[in-house]
């Protein structure tokens, strides 16, 4: 294309030297011209939310700020501090349990309800809808509700295991529940995304293969499990990583529900990084806290890609 | 899909005891995902003595008190809270189709220097999370120059802290946006242009005339996931807005709980209302959800 229009300004222009008014038209009628017209708003702007704070971030993590008193810079002290805090540490641990807790089971699930919907069913768009409604559903509305259904005294789900002849429990409120009942509105919530991502995935898987392994004799779930799923590997570590960073992202069940709390069970490196940076205005503190999470969320990504690229080749 | 039609030209489509055992289970997760909304919906409407009645009821038993729906719109002022979000919502949604568009046609379309160091900076932006720069963009924000009683160096006041455009900023363009449209480019057919092109027709109106009036499907798949994003945002605007009246809806609904103890019955009809136009715009535009998945396998 680039050729076309070159070729077709430069034939009317064959012997004569350009005009300056010629030049001005050649050079606002290029690719490169109108690329850089077009991209002018959209690279400033990501620029400033994007790339900029990235390497602002760095160099808070540097420093001593807090808007008030005049920034210094500290070195290192922030990033010692945050490995030395014992209440970090549990924020990193807390992190990585909440994602152990929710990725494998909410994974499964997903994966496994995707392989229902496969199936030769009526009412598909239906129970796509009905899957999909916790994941168009705002933070604030799930964890309102969530917050009811836990309640201790007239919750919906201590009555529903009163059934089971389990005693009323306090949820949110017990330190050994806390985070469970978080991982419970993760997985309820981020199940429909992850199934329509594996739904898709598996109407692209051939079916001359599962009518090979039906004629050789498998069961619906055989084939499934040992001749789909395995072709689904580079979506399976998809949904894994995305799921793990969402939880890894995960603010809102936390500041709505339990604030970190109870002693600390819920706090997280996201919840951290608040806490330091709005709550107690560390913006150091703040800046490294974001960079160990950051650096987690890079590794991670990195692996998922080699991980790929070992399946490629 | 191709599984149906697989099963009814080997078999034609019967009722066997694993389909019932199919049915079975996809009705038992419908249950799961959809209880806390009939919950929700239930609670809307009842006194408060059923609301705090154990055991728990799902039908009233007082009578159906739907005067819930007007306390709660009273007690936030949820007409301007709608409103607050609407113009939110309405600007990020429409920046990003427009400048995602715009975006994706230069990469799939067009050849300049430095086209792939952009394109892969880009690409390698979308591992960093919002969450992780929250701080900085805070700060970046606050010292917005010239806004807010800021001089030119974002000095002396609160910059676009407590404005919908302090709200709007950081939303204005999506990389994934970006990308959607590019893979959408990258497929349409060349032919059209090319013939606009010899006829003398210039890139940029090669642009709005023929690719953009063509791209309404990947516009459906933004404004939706554009929508959802930026109505349900809470993070961003719990920083920004210290004011309430420039509260979104979300917030109000965050904030009611504090202001009004445990008013259930109030809480969840202010959570329908705030749910509904969600709901309504994904019927809407679901055709196009399961495009964009197609198109790009990515984002859930």
């Amino acid at each position: 294309m680039s050729t076309l229009t070159a070729d077709s300004r430069r034939a009317v222009n064959v012997g004569a030297a350009p005009s300056l008014q010629e030049r001005w038209q050649r050079f606002t009628g290029s690719e490169t011209f109108t690329a850089y017209l077009f991209l002018m708003a959209p690279l400033l702007i990501l620029f400033a939310i994007k790339i900029y704070p990235v390497f602002y971030n760095v160099f808070l993590s540097f420093t001593n700020y807090d808007l008030f008193s005049p920034l210094e810079f500290v070195g290192l002290k922030n990033y010692r501090d945050v490995f030395g805090a014992e209440v970090n540490i549990k924020a990193i641990r807390n992190t990585i349990l909440f994602a152990v807790g929710a990725v494998p089971i909410g994974t499964t699930l997903a994966l496994v309800v995707a392989g229902l919907l496969n199936q030769p069913i009526r009412g598909r768009i239906l129970f796509r809808f009905l899957f999909y409604l916790p994941v168009i559903t705002s933070v604030v509305v799930s964890a309102m509700i969530w917050r009811y259904i836990y309640s201790p005294q007239f919750g919906l789900l201590n009555y529903a295991i009163g059934f089971f002849g389990i005693p009323p429990q306090q949820w949110l409120n017990d330190p050994s529940l806390a985070m469970p009942s978080l991982i419970i509105i993760t997985i309820w919530g981020a199940l429909g995304g992850h199934m329509i991502i594996f739904l898709a995935a598996l109407q692209d898987v051939p079916n001359e293969l599962r009518e090979a392994a039906a004629i050789d004799g498998a069961k619906g779930w055989q084939t499934y499990l040992y001749v789909v799923v395995p072709l689904l590997r580079p979506v399976i570590l998809f949904v894994v990583v995305t799921y793990t960073i969402g939880i890894f992202r995960n603010f809102g069940l936390i500041f709505l529900l339990t604030q970190g709390g109870p002693q600390n069970t819920t706090n997280t490196l996201v919840w951290e990084v608040y806490q330091n940076a709005f709550g107690y205005l560390r913006f150091g503190r703040a800046a490294a806290l974001a960079m160990v999470l950051l650096f987690t969320i890079l590794v991670i990504t990195a692996l998922n890609f080699r991980l790929l690229r070992e399946e490629n080749t | 899909m191709a599984a149906v039609e697989t099963r009814n030209r080997l078999m034609g489509p019967r009722l066997s005891t694993g389909l019932i055992a199919i049915y079975g289970a996809l009705i038992l997760v419908a249950i799961a995902t959809t209880m806390p909304f009939l919950w929700m919906v239930a609670t809307s409407v009842k006194y408060d003595p059923d609301i705090f009645s154990y055991p728990p009821r799902w039908l009233p038993t007082q009578g159906f008190d739907f005067g819930n729906y007007v306390d709660a719109y009273r007690a936030i002022d949820m007409g301007r809270l709608f409103r607050n979000t609407a113009i939110v919502t309405v600007a990020d949604v429409l920046a990003q189709i427009l400048l995602g568009a715009m975006a994706g046609y230069v990469f799939a379309r067009l050849n300049f220097p430095g086209k792939k160091v952009i394109f892969f900076s880009l690409l390698a932006t979308m591992m960093v999370p919002f969450e992780v720069l929250v701080l900085p963009i805070f700060l970046l924000v606050r010292a917005f120059p010239l806004a807010g009683g800021n001089d030119l160096l974002g000095q002396g006041g609160t910059g676009l802290l407590n404005t919908y455009s302090g709200v709007i900023f950081p939303n204005l363009v999506s990389v994934f946006g970006i990308f959607l449209f590019r893979q959408f480019f990258v497929a349409f057919p060349r032919e059209v242009e090319e013939a606009a092109i010899i006829d003398g027709c210039s890139l940029s109106r090669v642009f709005w005339t023929i690719l953009l009036p063509n791209a309404k499907p990947v516009m459906g798949t933004m404004a939706l996931f554009a929508f959802l994003w930026t109505w349900n945002d809470f993070l961003w605007p719990l920083l920004v807005i210290k004011v309430d009246s420039l509260n979104t809806l979300q917030l109000g609904l965050s904030s009611f709980n504090q202001e009004t103890g445990t008013r259930w019955a109030e809480l969840m009809a202010g959570s329908v209302m705030v749910t509904i136009p969600v709901i309504l715009l994904y019927l809407f535009l679901q055709r196009f959800l399961n495009q964009g998945i197609a198109t790009t396998g990515l984002k859930g």
